[in-house]
């Protein structure tokens, strides 16, 4: 069976993603959670909350900084709350978060999230013994890597399949530092729509922003839908789409065309080209889709 | 008088044998370095088993202590073979390894029990929860994070009696480290295996999409984005350090040369002992801070200890010119009778240049070049030839594995 696990900005955009097939709503706040589409309250995670349950479906909420000291401090308090409204799991990747979390001895398990770091069955199967129920793999793992790393495990590897990736994090603002370096004065949010090109590669094109946690740094937009037939086939069922930079009803649009694409994965009918077609109509034309390592051969990263 | 007995440790980085010596004959209590496999400097001069032996040897007798970093965060089939590697260490003598990995943290702990264990900065470590979560699953040390600032250290410090480990000089990365992947995305090279091509200290285009098209923010006259940091140097702070409760001090740098290791390692020496016998009247000394310039390849700062950076610890365009040092000869030997050094050439020097001369416990002093013979005695100006032996006199003693500099 296939999951489908999207990021939701809004109760409004929670009700459409649940309509159009999502599993599970990926939702989140400041100060523990990293990249989300909007930080939300924990009244906005409740509601998300509420109406997923109501449907059977379910709510995970990102703690997947890295977290200080004094975020520490706060967190016993917000998993606390979190279990109080039933949220189903949490995402983690900082050992203290964890740590906590099984001092607390909640209703809530953590899945194992630390971005990057994310690489092989065995760092897993430790993150497993000490009481994780799934990972999310790094961006930057091959289709045979995957493979290989969800056949040793009973436990899900959720595999990015749509949305931009992260692939620098500095605790530094290197965009208001270099305005104020350049003597600019402009925003540095997410919304405003920034982008470093690397001019030996013309066609590159990462967006940037900055927020509480420092300076983020993304990949050209993922999309695995010509693949989705090997993910499938190799038993990667867990899939998350990510719309961090995509806001509203073309995030929606697109889970929908995940959401078809796994009915006619599991009818055993699915034709990628057509649907490849009309996610692209959907995706902002300035920004070009691929699909990152997953088709690379591990041997040629060096 | 108030006098601190358990002073923190010096820890120097080792990209081969022979900077593993210098680093400890300069005062370095303890060295990193790289062996053959899991480790993120492939082209850092790694140490072989019999390399390694003979350092640990070098260091035990001393009363130093030898680490090996395997910090490489391993994919599917990378770790074949660690257990093994591990317990070569081990009975080697390896007092510890550095490790970020927990596949590798387990194997290691499977095969090569007795082995310290200490977390690689790689992993990031950012609040007290972390080091008690590695304290619990049996790990010796900690190495910070570098976004963590003194208060941080010193709360940690009050929650965990794990060991602390931080940086104190060195070069940075500006990302979170094990959080960037730019060198992955842009040229296939994977910076958690040791394939990371600074990929941070490009220049870039910073635009904006105005429809279909991209809009350069970049002023006319500014340089590139660039998110390239300056060094690290807490020289002004190990007073800061020590009282945070910072067990080990850590040099960066396993490609850096042998004056750097010897001049950054006799340096910290200094401080930290100087600060240790008598704390309540520590004075900085500006010596100090003159030697560091000598060997600084980029402005220096105090990354995060004191603030989140600015844009004056960043480097835009063309760096400051920082006047160069080169290592010129090594001392071989000296004669009191004659006051004649016999030299190891290791750049090219001759008559008439002024020179500098320095030795472990923070010796130096200026010389001028006044004569100068071949091996066979012969009078010569100039000294050309890599490795070749020569001699000159001095005007003070000097000992073996002095080391020369030149402007
Ligand atoms: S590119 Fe820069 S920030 Fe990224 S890993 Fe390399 S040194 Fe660190």
């Amino acid at each position: 069976m296939i999951k489908i696990t999207a990021t939701a900005e809004s109760p409004e955009q929670a009700r459409a993603l649940l309509d159009v097939g999502a599993d599970t709503l990926y939702v989140g706040g400041h100060p523990f959670g990293l990249r989300l589409p909007r930080a939300l309250g924990l009244d906005e995670i409740k509601e998300i909350t509420l109406l997923a349950h109501r449907q059977g479906k379910k709510v995970n909420v990102a703690v997947n900084g890295l977290l200080h000291n004094e975020q520490v401090e706060q967190l016993p308090d917000y998993l606390q709350r979190l279990a109080e409204i039933n949220a189903d799991a949490v995402t983690m990747g900082d050992p203290g978060a964890i740590l906590t979390l099984q001092e607390l001895d909640l209703d809530l398990p953590y899945i194992y999230d630390a971005g990057t770091l994310v690489t092989s069955a065995e760092q897993i199967a430790f993150w497993i013994d000490h009481g994780a129920i799934g990972a999310v793999a790094a961006r930057e793992l091959t289709l045979s890597e995957l493979k290989e790393m969800q056949s040793k495990l009973n436990q899900p590897v959720e595999v990015l399949v749509y949305g931009p990736t992260c692939i620098h994090q500095s605790g530094r603002p290197l965009v208001t530092n270099y305005y104020r370096y350049a003597g600019m004065s402009e925003r540095t949010d997410k919304d405003r729509g920034l982008y470093l090109r690397d001019p030996k590669n013309p066609d590159s094109q990462y967006p940037i922003f900055e927020d509480e946690e420092g300076t983020h740094i993304f990949s050209q937009d993922l999309s695995l839908m010509p693949v989705l037939q090997d993910l499938y086939d190799n038993g990667l069922h867990t899939w998350k789409l990510d719309g961090v930079l995509l806001h509203g009803e073309a995030f929606v649009q697109i889970v929908r065309l995940f959401a078809e694409a796994r009915e006619a994965l599991e009818a055993g009918n699915f034709v990628p080209a057509a649907l490849c077609n009309r996610l692209q109509s959907i995706q902002p034309q300035s920004r070009s889709l691929g699909t990152g390592f997953y088709l690379k051969d591990p041997k040629d990263i060096n | 008088m108030r006098k601190i007995v358990d002073k923190p440790e010096v820890l120097a980085p080792a990209g081969n044998l022979e900077k593993l010596k210098m680093a400890i004959r300069y005062g370095a209590d303890a060295v990193y370095i790289g062996g053959q496999a899991y480790g993120l400097r492939s082209r850092a001069g790694n140490f072989t088993e019999d390399e390694m032996r003979e350092g640990v040897d070098f260091a035990h007798t001393r009363g130093a202590k030898v680490y090996v970093a395997a910090n490489m965060v391993t994919h599917e089939g990378d770790a074949a073979g660690a257990g093994r590697f591990f317990k070569t260490l081990r009975d080697i003598g390896i007092d510890a390894v550095i490790i970020s990995d927990p596949a590798l943290i387990t194997t290691c702990f499977i095969s090569a029990p007795g082995l310290p264990i200490h977390l690689s900065t790689q992993a990031s470590a950012t609040n007290y929860k972390t080091l008690e979560f590695w304290k619990k699953v049996g790990l010796e040390r900690v190495v910070l994070a570098r976004e963590v600032g003194i208060e941080e250290i010193r709360e940690m410090r009050r929650h965990t009696d794990i060991e602390i480990e931080a940086f104190i000089h060195g070069a940075m990365c500006i990302a979170y480290s094990g959080r960037c992947t730019l060198s992955n995305h842009m040229v296939n090279r994977d910076a958690n295996r040791g394939g990371c091509a600074q990929s941070c200290r490009w220049k870039y285009d910073l635009f904006e999409i105005d429809g279909n098209s991209a809009r350069s923010l970049i002023p006319e006259d500014a340089e590139p984005f660039s998110m390239s940091a300056v060094d690290l140097s807490m020289l002004h702070h190990i007073p800061d350090m020590i009282e945070a409760g910072v067990n080990s001090l850590k040099i960066e740098g396993r490609m850096k040369s042998i004056h750097y290791v010897s001049t950054v390692s006799n340096v910290y020496r200094k401080v930290v002992d100087a600060y240790c016998v008598d704390p309540d009247h520590f004075v900085f000394d500006p010596a100090w801070e003159e030697e560091i310039w000598k060997v600084a390849q980029r402005d220096l700062s105090t990354g995060f200890y004191y603030g989140v950076p600015t844009e004056k610890e960043q480097l835009f365009g063309k760096p400051r010119k920082i006047p160069k040092y080169t290592f010129a000869a090594q001392v071989l030997s000296y004669d009191p009778e004659t006051k004649i050094a016999t030299l190891q050439q290791r750049n090219n020097f001759g008559l008439g240049e002024e020179v500098e001369f320095y030795g472990p416990g923070f010796v130096r002093f200026k010389q001028t070049v006044r004569d100068l013979w071949n091996e066979n005695g012969e009078p010569i100006d100039r000294a050309p030839n890599p490795m070749m032996t020569v001699t000159m006199t001095v005007d003070h003693p000097v000992e073996p594995y002095y080391l020369m500099r030149k402007k």
